[in-house]
This record gives structure tokens, sequence and C-alpha cells, in this order.
């Protein structure tokens, strides 16, 4: 596979520029210029040169380290929200889809029920009970998100179990432990890694989407979408301020989607 | 089809009850007091007893089984109860709040219909083309790039550097359309690829040789034919999409000083005015659900056979 994925222009593209995002992010104290939280009165506003980059936004901070801050907020956020949600869901989704019966049944209408909330709506409630915050904020994205992962590894693993290898495992006298996790989780987890490393750019989305209302990220933080939401005042005098962060979400959650993409068609390539 | 309706139905009114429960649930869940929150809006320097008062007043005092019930008995009355941030009842607020909601929505699916059907018909009959890789690539922007984002651009462009548009501008039809492409331009983006994805392999059925076989022309094939059997999908998460832009909307509603009820959630949950949040919760929750299953019921009204596939699942 990992051979298939370098022949893939796309996925490669797409993989290199996660890896640039991940590079900036572990060595953002090494690429910033400035500290991001700096605050210069005397330069609010500067113009680009080489003591900043970019300029300074409306407090004097450098624009372009605070670029670069950003996405240690942006991955730090999503990848560890993901991985939960990941563990998570292959759990509940493969234990109900197995066992089947009453237990699948309740399990599906528990789905149901968080199913008829847009994820959106679930985090902006529950960022709205449990407060702002950076932990809170991944707390309610989990909450909001696992029931669709689930379904998602549910219906894989139901049409993994009614396979011929699975009954001649079980004859074999197979554990349904040694089943679930020699067996069926190795076989799904292809597809499962399709559909995470596209959720997790619609998840970045959705984060930097909170911090520019405001909800979940302290202000002066230098997310990505805080930065926009704090560069809305300065619309007509300064739109660059609203450009480049958006530029740098744009980047990451291509990368994130090229890159899931190409490897959905190397998974199955008949989907094509 | 009657009878896989009033099933349904049936489902439906599990989910609503627990989707009631949960919207109650999520609104109580915090460690903010909402009744020293109203008191501190309201009385300069609140004394314990004044918020015992508005407490009891507001029924916070009762257990949280007996607030559902009252809330439960007022939402079946078509009470919402009182907005503790605007007074008025929820029920008036949001009645004002989700015209102008569902007027970006309206618009914003026609945009997306209007982009997604051709767009996706000529890519898929032009596999590989040049103007299918172009596609390809100007779809994987469109759902990469944060909507409040593509807002500001749209505005940047149209209302700033171009004036076609004005910047704050609500009531007129105008008004909508910078608002509603912001909504559009990335679901219009994803379902391009589903539909697309949908027509190619619907392409290789035995039903397209046939019909080639009798001599009927490409054209007809492809937008009789194939097209009609590639709907039921989009039909369903297109149905979905419509949920998700309603609970989108805050986002969308934040860039352009929209009066919507998203906006108004974002007020309501930063105020702690638990009526409100509640009321938006179960209306936005029932649209989604009630638009899931038009979906379901759409989809077995023009292609009655999927039900004996997928009817039970």
């Amino acid at each position: 596979m990992v051979k298939k994925i370098l022949k893939n222009k796309q996925a490669v593209l797409g993989l290199l520029m996660i890896l640039v995002i991940a590079f900036i992010a572990i060595f953002a104290p090494f690429i910033a210029v400035n500290h991001p939280e700096e605050i210069d009165p005397a330069e609010k506003f500067a113009e680009a040169s080489l003591k900043y980059p970019l300029g300074t936004d409306q407090l004097g901070r450098c624009i372009f380290s605070r670029l670069i801050y950003g996405a240690r907020y942006s991955l730090g956020i999503a990848v560890p929200v993901l991985f939960i949600l990941a563990v998570v869901s292959i759990l509940t989704g493969t234990i109900s889809a197995y066992i089947g019966g009453g237990f699948d049944r309740v399990f599906t209408v528990i789905c149901d029920i968080f199913m008829s909330f847009p994820p959106l709506l679930v985090v902006l409630s529950l960022v709205g009970a449990l407060g702002q915050g950076i932990f809170n904020i991944m707390v309610a994205a989990v909450f909001s998100m696992w029931v669709w992962f689930a379904k998602v590894v549910r219906s894989y693993v139901l049409l993994e179990k009614k396979k011929g290898y699975i009954i001649a495992a079980k004859i074999a006298g197979c554990s349904d432990i040694k089943i679930i996790a020699l067996h069926i989780i190795p076989n799904i987890l292809p597809s499962l890694l399709v559909y995470f490393s596209t959720g997790i750019a619609g998840m970045m989305l959705m984060i930097s989407g909170f911090s520019f209302l405001g909800l979940g990220i302290e202000a002066g933080v230098p997310e990505w979408g805080a930065m926009l939401s704090s560069g809305k005042a300065y619309l007509y005098s300064r739109p660059l301020l609203l450009i480049y962060p958006g530029i740098c979400i744009l980047f990451t959650a291509a990368g994130f989607n090229l890159f899931g993409e190409a490897l959905r068609d190397i998974v199955s390539p008949e989907e094509v | 089809m009657l009878g896989y309706i009033s099933n349904r139905i049936m489902g439906l009114i599990i989910v609503l009850i627990g989707v009631t429960v949960l919207a109650f649930i999520f609104s109580n869940i915090s460690s903010v007091d909402p009744a020293e929150a109203f008191a501190r809006r309201n009385i300069l320097n609140p004394t314990p007893e004044q918020i015992e008062e508005i407490r009891e007043e507001m029924g916070l005092n009762l257990p949280v089984y007996r607030q559902y019930f009252n809330w439960l008995q007022g939402v079946l009355r078509g009470e919402l109860g009182t907005s503790l941030l605007t007074r008025n009842p929820v029920r008036v607020d949001l009645a004002e709040k989700i015209p102008a909601t569902l007027s970006i929505v309206g618009l914003a699916s026609f945009w997306i219909i209007i982009i997604t059907v051709p767009l996706s018909v000529l890519s898929a009959v032009n596999k590989d083309s040049f103007f299918d890789h172009t596609l390809r690539i100007v779809t994987t922007f469109g759902i990469s790039i944060p909507n409040f984002w593509l807002g500001f651009i749209l505005l940047v462009a149209f209302a700033i550097m171009l004036p076609i548009f004005s910047v704050v501008d609500y009531g007129s039809l105008k008004s909508l359309i910078l608002p509603s492409l912001t909504i559009a331009i990335p679901m219009a983006s994803s379902s391009i690829r589903l539909l697309r994805a949908t027509i190619l392999e619907n392409m290789k059925k035995d039903f397209v040789t046939y019909a080639k076989a009798r001599g009927i022309s490409k054209n007809k094939i492809i937008w009789q034919h194939v097209l009609k059997n590639s709907l039921p999908p989009m039909i369903t998460v297109f149905c979905q999409y419509l949920g998700y832009m309603i609970a989108g909307s805050a986002i969308v509603e934040a860039v352009f000083s929209w009066p919507g009820i998203g906006s108004h959630l974002v007020s309501a949950i930063i105020a702690r005015d638990l009526p409100t949040i509640n009321g938006c919760l179960l209306i936005i929750a029932v649209i989604f659900v009630f638009f899931n299953l038009l979906a379901d019921i759409l989809n077995s009204a023009i292609n009655p056979k999927m039900l004996s596939e997928a009817g039970e699942v």
C-alpha cells in the first residue's frame, strides 16, 4: 500500500502538504521570527519588513509568527480528537455490529437520536454548556461526531461479518475477541483510514469555525480561526489580516482532503 | 408504501422523544447557574435571596426531571418558554428569526441544484477530460475552504473592490445572494463529487448497455435513465445538507450580520439563555429529522424497488 501511495501523484502532493504543516507545527519556535503573543504598540499595522515578514496586526503582533504557531493549534486539536474518535467509534461500532440482535438495535436508535442533531449544533450547545477552552471544544467535538463514525464502522463490520473467512474462523474455534481484533479490524482498517483522513479536514474546518464564532478558544490565542475573527473589524482597511489565516486553513484542509481522496482511489479503485 | 411510511413515522416519534431529552440534557449540563446569570444581568448587585426568588419564578429549583416534563408539556402546547435575554416568548423570537435563515438556505439549495446537476453530468460524461480534471481541482478547494473565510472573500471582492453588493444589508433579494453563495459553494463541491461518482457507477450497469443496444441516443440515456437512477443517494445527502445548512448558518450569519436562527443561538449560548437554547436546538433537530424523513419518502416514491433492498435498515 505504501508503494501505491508513493506512485499516486495526488497522494504524494497531499502528504507533502500535511508534512509541511506538521513540520511547521513541530518546529514553530525555530521558524517564527517573533513571539506570537508579543505586543508592540508602536508597530500597529506595520508593513512587511525584515523584522515582521508579513507585517503586524491591530496590536502590533507579528502576523507571520502567529500564523506559524497557528499550525500547532490546528493540528494539535484535530489530530488528538480524531484519534479518540477512532478508538471510541471502532470499539462501539465493532462491538455493536458483532453482538447484533437487540443490543445492536438499541445502539442504532441511540445513533439515530444523536444523528438528528447536526454535529455543529451539538458542539455549539456543548461548548455553551461546558464553557470556553480548548479541552472543552475537543470533548464537544468527540461527543458530537462519534456516532457518525461509529455508524460507518458498524456498517463495515456488518458487511465483513457475513464473509466466509469469519465463519471459517468461528468454526475453527477462534474466540470472539480474536476474531474482532485479528480478523475484522485489520480487514476494515484501510476503508476506515480513508474515512478518517477525509474526516480530519472537515473537523479542522469546524473547529476553526468555532474559534471564529468566539466559542472555544480564548481571545488572543494565535489560532487561525480566532485570527480571522479578530481581523473581521478591519475588513475594509486591512483585508490581508483576513486573507493570510484563511489561506493557511485552506492549505491544511486541502492537504488532508487530497491525501484522503487519493487513499480512497487506492483502497477501492472501482469507485473512481 | 403507506406501511413503510407509517413505520418510519413510528421510528421518528421515538427519535423525537430522544431529541427532546438530549436537547434538554445539553442545555442543562453547565457549571453556570442560569438563575444567577439572569439576576446579574437584570439587577445590579443581586442578593442571594433575589437569586433564589428568580430561581423559583423560573422553576429552576425543581428537580431536573420535573423541569423536563414541564418544558415538554409546554412544547406539546407550542410554548417554548420565555427568553431570558429578550424577555419575549421563545416561540415569537424563533418565528421572527427562522424565515431569515430559511430564505438563505432556500436560495443556497437552489444554487446547489443548478450548479451540481449539469456540472457532474458533464464531468462524468467527459471522464478524464481537461474539464473533469479542472472540476476535480476546483471542488477539492471547494470542500477545503472554510466557509466563513469564503464569505469574507466574497465580501471583499463583490462589496468592497467591486461594489455590486453592500456589506451590511438585510431584507432585499439581492442581499441574499452573497450569504447563500457562501453556504452553497462548499456544499455544491461535495455534492458534485458524489453525483459524478454515482453517475459513473451507474453508467457501467446493464440497463445502460441495453439502452445503447436499443439505439437510444447517448444524451437521452444520460439525462433520463442514468440521472434518474443516480438521484436517490443525492436526495438523501441533499436533505441532510439542508439540516447542516441551518445549523451552519450560525457561522455565515456572523460574517454577514444576518439576523437568523444561527446567530440567535450563538448569542443565546453566550448569554446562557436556556429556554432559547432549548427552543433552537429542538427546532433545528426537528427540521433535520423531518428532512431525513422526506428524503426517504422521496426515494421510495422515485424508486419503489429500494424498499425491498434497504427498507428495513
